[in-house]
């Protein structure tokens, strides 16, 4: 019996020496995604977490807020038509710059994705050179194309066109949104459309399928996941953005992003503000996921 | 009747001529392989021939009809890829029923034609998996299924067994020839494996840099090449340099550094042509230098010395490598029965029927 507990002590030190290993090896490992955890509490969920717990103070007319819990905000935020209204105006710019993205954005992609090397890397320059200027100073230069007395106005009342509105008006801001996120959009697809093997679009063609055939059922399914992850990017970006509909839309365009800071800064209404925030996000991550999980289903077998 | 005609066609991709001037008869049912090293155009041509290339110059015939600018989807071509280019998103049984939904074939005739290829192709209970769930060999012959279930009018097949181990190739080699004649579908089988060509293939057509250099039955092709470049190519071979004395039909008599020799030759070239006889390593015979002739058989008059420089094990055989003369080493393979050794002094020689001349180039 001695012997056979004398064993087991045996056995069991080494196992003990062992996980005491595995315990510090993970207690490193833990160290070094400290870092990015930080800096996604920091950037990521803090600032998310203290508009949460904003929206949720009383409002003050001489400081942020009174400590004292009250969900008001959100039945205000809920109960009021134009806050809606404004939410739906929101999406319904978000999902019209995101189609209008995806479909300029799919035939360049599909040309970069095609093209041969030193034409991909032009091509990718051109892609890539607005995102190297600032939003406000292309936003500007929008504005300079197409205000009332701007360039492409003064073209056509040179030739004896009526002028067209293009600015403070949801066609500008849809412009200006286009043009600012479609890099992401064609980055986006890019990848996906480069690894479809040119060999299989052209196996559907032996197979029978004309061109639009072969793009549908074989090429469009294929490209999906760079359909379905620029389609978010770009809709999310397109929805949050401030400047854009800002300047282009000349307070005449209300979206969620100007709403929220105009009840801020102009109305002094932190929590209100912070309400609406939350509401508006929380709808977004909803719209996403339904849009993921649909999509999901029609992406099955492929990628 | 002629199922494939390539009349002097040409591709040119700017500079660089990829196929140049090919003219070329299939007839029905007949399974051409083309050989040749890489980048010599064989690609180029089934691309032609498929409809996703067109010619610079030059028609593209399917039976009766041009189809030089007629568009891939309405060739009949069955093309099967050297990467197999399955659908990824589709299971094999949708994959398979492709080209039949582009047809637009009722449903249950869909179901009832990809079931008896299936059948064939020994792939059934594998419907529902995605390719990537198959092996290799399972992806070739979903990728073969796919293209014969169309009834094509006729079968390309771009390097089809070179992503597949040597043992399974070897298995395919001969599905493949099966299947070809149960369908009776004329065939275009490219591949730079020389063994498989052979093995395959009614006739070979060996292009280089876009020519077609030779066109012919195998045995055609390995005993009697019409070039050196041919000779090389297809299987091991020695050249030694000769010059034509005399012809008697197609009994030739040369003259070499190693002493006269006697073969035979392609009409054409007659006395005072330069040329190579060109003898397969597995037809030059060795023996002791003991007196005795080399191997004693009636046909062997071509006689000479060497000595071995090097041999290598290969199991069946033993591959020799034998200096005859100055800056001329034959290769020899022989039984393992009577072994040589390196720097022996051998004797070597061979039957006239087994050596065959090759007039060089410049004629
Ligand atoms: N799209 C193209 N653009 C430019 N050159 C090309 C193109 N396709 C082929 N070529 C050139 O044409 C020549 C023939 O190419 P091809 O693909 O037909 O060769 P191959 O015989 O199939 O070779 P491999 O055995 O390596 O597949 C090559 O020199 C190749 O570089
Ligand atoms: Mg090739």
């Amino acid at each position: 019996m001695a012997t056979i507990r004398r064993g087991d002590g045996g056995l069991a030190l080494p196992w003990a020496r062992l996980s005491r290993a595995a315990a510090t090896r993970r207690q490193k490992a833990f160290l070094l995604v400290l870092p990015a955890v930080a800096l996604l509490l920091l950037f990521f969920i803090l600032p998310y977490l203290y508009l949460l717990y904003i929206s949720v103070m009383t409002q003050s007319h001489n400081a942020k807020y009174i400590t004292r819990f009250t969900l008001a905000n959100y039945a205000q935020t809920i109960g009021d038509l134009f806050i809606w209204r404004v939410i739906f105006h929101t999406l319904r710019l978000g999902v019209i710059t995101t189609v209008i993205a995806l479909v300029l954005s799919y035939p360049l992609a599909y040309h970069l994705a095609r093209a041969s090397s030193v034409m991909k890397g032009l091509l990718m320059m051109l892609v890539l050179t607005p995102l190297l200027v600032g939003v406000v100073i292309r936003t500007y230069s929008w504005m300079i194309l197409l205000s009332d007395t701007g360039l492409i106005n003064s073209l056509l009342t040179s030739w004896g066109v009526q002028p067209a509105h293009l600015m403070y008006n949801d066609t500008g801001v849809t412009i200006g949104l286009v043009h600012i996120y479609i890099p992401f959009m064609v980055l986006s697809l890019a990848g996906p459309l480069q690894g479809i093997d040119p060999d299989i679009e052209r196996a559907a063609r032996s197979l029978g399928a004309g061109a639009w055939q072969a793009f549908w059922r074989v090429t469009w399914p294929l490209s999906l996941p760079g359909v379905v992850s620029g389609s978010v990017l770009v809709f999310v970006l397109a929805i949050s953005s401030y400047v854009i509909p800002s300047l282009l839309g000349g307070f005449t365009v209300i979206t969620v992003p100007l709403l929220a800071i105009r009840t801020i800064t102009e109305l002094f209404n932190w929590p209100l503000g912070s309400a609406l925030t939350i509401v508006f996000f929380a709808l977004t991550v909803v719209i996403v996921w339904l849009f993921l999980r649909l999509m999901s289903r029609a992406m099955k077998g492929a990628a | 009747m002629t199922a494939i005609s390539l009349r002097s066609v040409v591709k040119q991709f700017g500079d660089v001529t990829a196929v140049d001037h090919l003219d070329l008869d299939l007839a029905e049912g007949e399974l051409i392989a083309f050989l040749g090293p890489s980048g010599c155009g064989k690609t180029t041509t089934l691309r032609m021939i498929a409809g996703f290339e067109m010619p610079t110059a030059g028609q593209i015939w399917l039976g009766e009809e041009d189809v030089t600018w007629l568009s891939a989807e309405k060739r009949n071509c069955g093309m099967v890829f050297q990467n197999y280019a399955l659908f990824p998103h589709l299971t094999v049984y949708r994959n398979i029923a492709f080209g039949l939904e582009m047809r637009r074939v009722p449903r249950n005739e869909i179901a009832r034609r990809v079931r008896s290829v299936l059948e064939k192709v020994q792939l059934h209970g594998l419907e529902e998996r995605y390719p990537r769930q198959l092996s290799g060999g399972q992806q070739q012959r979903t990728a073969l299924a796919r293209a014969l279930v169309i009834n094509p009018n006729v079968l390309l097949l771009d390097e089809p067994l070179a992503n597949l181990d040597a043992k399974l190739r070897e298995e395919m080699r001969f599905y493949i020839r099966t299947l070809q004649q149960e369908f009776g579908i004329t065939t275009i089988y490219v591949t730079h494996d020389q063994s498989e060509a052979l093995v395959l293939a009614d006739r070979v057509a060996v292009m280089m840099g876009g020519m077609l250099q030779q066109i012919g039955t195998p045995e055609d092709l390995y005993r009697r090449p019409e070039t050196a470049k041919v000779a090389d190519f297809v299987g091991l071979v020695n050249l030694i340099p000769v010059r034509m004395k005399e012809r008697c039909g197609a009994a030739i008599a040369c003259e070499s550094t190693l002493g006269p020799l006697e073969g035979r030759g392609p009409d054409g070239p007659g006395a005072e042509a330069e040329g190579w006889l060109s003898v397969r390593p597995e037809n030059l015979h060795l023996s002791g230098t003991d007196g005795a002739a080399a191997s004693g058989t009636d046909g062997t008059v071509n006689q000479m010395r060497g000595v071995v420089r090097e041999r290598a094990y290969l199991g069946s055989l033993i591959d020799y490598r034998v200096e005859v003369g100055p800056a001329l080493t034959l290769r020899i393979q022989g039984g393992a029965e009577a072994p040589y050794h390196a720097g022996d002094a051998v004797a070597v020689g061979f039957a006239s029927a087994d050596a065959w001349f090759v007039p060089s180039e410049e004629g």
